[in-house]
């Protein structure tokens, strides 16, 4: 399960997120509120994902633990060439920006963003971004299934089969999670 | 008679090709030379707007500068080329447009500590009689705080990766952790040393102009891409900031930017703790046979602005050093592409200030060290202390 560090230090009611997040089934650790707090918080509860205000004036800490440490989050704009780049901007628009892990694939942390921006966008557009989450999370449970199968039946590593189902996604121009449905399909139809 | 053009307001620069410009700062004495050019409107004559965008951390200034939030914007003169080789965060191709000062850092440790260094305690025993690991403070990690505290830690025998924990936590915090203990010193700028002294959190014990005299600290950059579609816009925004730099040479100048700087919006602190760091007076170094302070430089007619490929190189090789990146024969062209000296040039001629780059000269640290921009490899490879 991903471990979500959210910092909550500016206005932005980062802490609203919590149960959101927590609703969706992600590790949401204690919330911190301080520079100091925050160096610990990352060396000792090893999160998965920091979220955090655009603003904040914690970021430089996160900076400082991206490259002292190389099991500390790094700022996902390192994903920039991936396809996630469109909800990446729209949170930044948003103001949260996020450090995930290395080797945290992109597809884990778009529904993370989106609750997050879903939760900071204006009323009206609440609903809408929920039910893009919800899409998003059944997405991503046919592609870990999708995954699980090519594991099991070609032995790939997990790695190897996120690298499969993309390489097949571009190669015939629909989403990911596209093709993850025909594996599925595929694979209760030889069974 | 009446052959003699008027005389205009706005002389024949080239037109900007973009007049309204966001610039991003980080509010510290250091920032002066952009607080003056949007006080001053110092833009006007050369047809830009400038926006001044305050923010609240060094990644901030990066992100927006990367995502085309803001055209340009002060940075830590070591952080341009952590972004340009990608260093722990995004990789772009930046352009330094030129330096907006040197000196005016320092670095400043508890009362207890300083105490003992009054003592001659050497650092290394006095860090070593705390019951715990040292922690110390600076502000980015590939900014220049990080590198001043490093080679200060290293020159005293202290591993900086080894014998100490770095932290970076919001300069406008550091004397208050000093005093709580949760710090035994930090390296930031100006004026946090100023209000640590004053609050007696803490006693400031070199100044940073003392361990490389007139180094080079806050950069004005921009993406690279934006010097290349804009170069009227680029040298306009150069002529405006060498004009605000020139403008802060004067001390009755100073007085008036410090009374800014003082307000609610900037820095929110007395003016007489900010004055008392823009110039020599009022500071006390506690450590003895440490050379002579130099003040805040915004300015000088020896190519203070200038921005120096070799300057660059010092960073790129302190990186090395600590173990942030790996040593290439590419380190010539990354700073010569990254220091815009063509548009510095022609923009420093257009108002009639010296274009030449500063006369090469070998500096002397306050470790005995000699740098001299040549081979740079060697150079960092040859401190005992390193990654």
């Amino acid at each position: 399960m991903l471990r979500v560090l959210l910092i909550n230090d500016t206005d932005k009611p980062m802490a609203e997120l919590c149960q959101a997040l927590v609703d969706h089934g992600y590790d949401v650790l204690p919330p911190v509120a301080t520079s100091r707090a925050l160096s610990e918080a990352v060396k000792q509860q090893k999160p998965d994902i920091v979220i955090v205000d655009t603003e904040s004036p914690s970021r430089d800490t996160l900076e400082q633990l991206a490259l002292m440490h190389s099991t500390a989050p790094r700022p996902v704009v390192m994903f920039s060439h991936d396809a996630d780049q469109h909800l990446i901007s729209a949170a930044v628009g948003a103001g949260v920006t996020t450090y995930v892990v290395d080797g945290l694939a992109p597809e884990r942390v778009a529904p993370i963003l989106t609750v997050a921006l879903a939760r900071f966008a204006e009323e009206s557009r609440l609903r809408q971004r929920l039910a893009v989450v919800e899409s998003e999370l059944s997405d991503r449970k046919l592609i870990d299934r999708a995954k699980g199968l090519l594991m099991d039946k070609r032995k790939m590593t997990e790695a190897e089969a996120y690298e499969t189902l993309r390489t097949q996604s571009m190669k015939q121009g629909l989403k990911i999670a596209e093709i993850a449905r025909q594996i599925i399909a595929m694979a209760d139809l030889l069974n | 008679m009446n052959s003699t053009p008027p005389l205009s307001d706005s002389p024949a620069y080239p037109a900007p090709e973009r007049s309204h410009l966001r610039i991003g700062y980080v509010a510290l004495i250091d920032s002066a030379p952009l607080i003056a050019a949007g006080e001053m409107q110092f833009g006007r004559r050369h047809g830009l707007t400038l926006e001044l965008c305050r923010q609240p951390s060094w990644a901030a200034i990066r992100d927006k500068l990367l995502s085309g939030e803001l055209d340009a914007a002060q940075t830590l003169y070591g952080m341009v080329y952590g972004v340009q080789l990608g260093l722990g965060g995004p990789q772009a191709d930046m352009a330094i447009l030129m330096t907006l000062n040197r000196n005016g850092q320092a670095i400043t440790v508890s009362n207890q500590l300083a105490e003992k260094l009054r003592a001659g305690q050497p650092l290394q025993a006095a860090l070593g009689s705390l019951d715990r690991k040292p922690v110390f403070a600076q502000t980015f990690p590939t900014g220049t705080h990080a590198m001043w505290l490093n080679y200060w830690l290293a020159a005293h025998g202290v591993h900086p990766l080894a014998d100490i924990d770095s932290v970076v936590i919001p300069p406008p915090q550091m004397p208050e952790a000093l005093a709580q203990g949760e710090l035994d010193g930090f390296c930031a700028g100006e004026p946090w040393h100023a209000v640590a002294q004053n609050n007696q959190s803490g006693k400031t014990v070199i100044s940073t102009s003392q361990i490389w005299p007139d180094h080079p600290e806050k950069a004005l950059a921009c993406r690279r891409e934006f010097a290349a579609l804009y170069p009227n816009t680029t040298q306009a925004l150069i002529r405006t900031m060498l004009e605000s730099c020139q403008w802060l040479a004067d001390n009755d100048n100073k007085l008036t930017l410090s009374a800014w700087l003082a307000r609610p919006e900037y820095l929110n602190i007395a003016q007489d703790l900010i004055l008392s760091r823009m110039g020599t007076e009022n500071i006390e170094a506690t450590q003895p046979a440490t050379p002579p302070l130099l003040p805040v430089r915004f300015f000088d007619r020896r190519g203070a602005n200038y921005p120096l490929p070799a300057d660059g190189l010092w960073f790129l090789g302190q990186f090395h050093r600590w173990g942030l990146s790996r040593a290439t024969d590419q380190w010539h062209d990354i700073v010569n592409q990254v220091c815009q000296t063509e548009h510095y040039a022609a923009a420093a001629l257009q108002i009639g200030l010296d274009a030449a780059p500063p006369a090469a000269s070998a500096v002397r640290f306050f470790d005995g060290k000699i740098w001299d921009g040549s081979d740079v490899i060697h150079y960092a490879e040859s401190f005992a202390i390193r990654a």
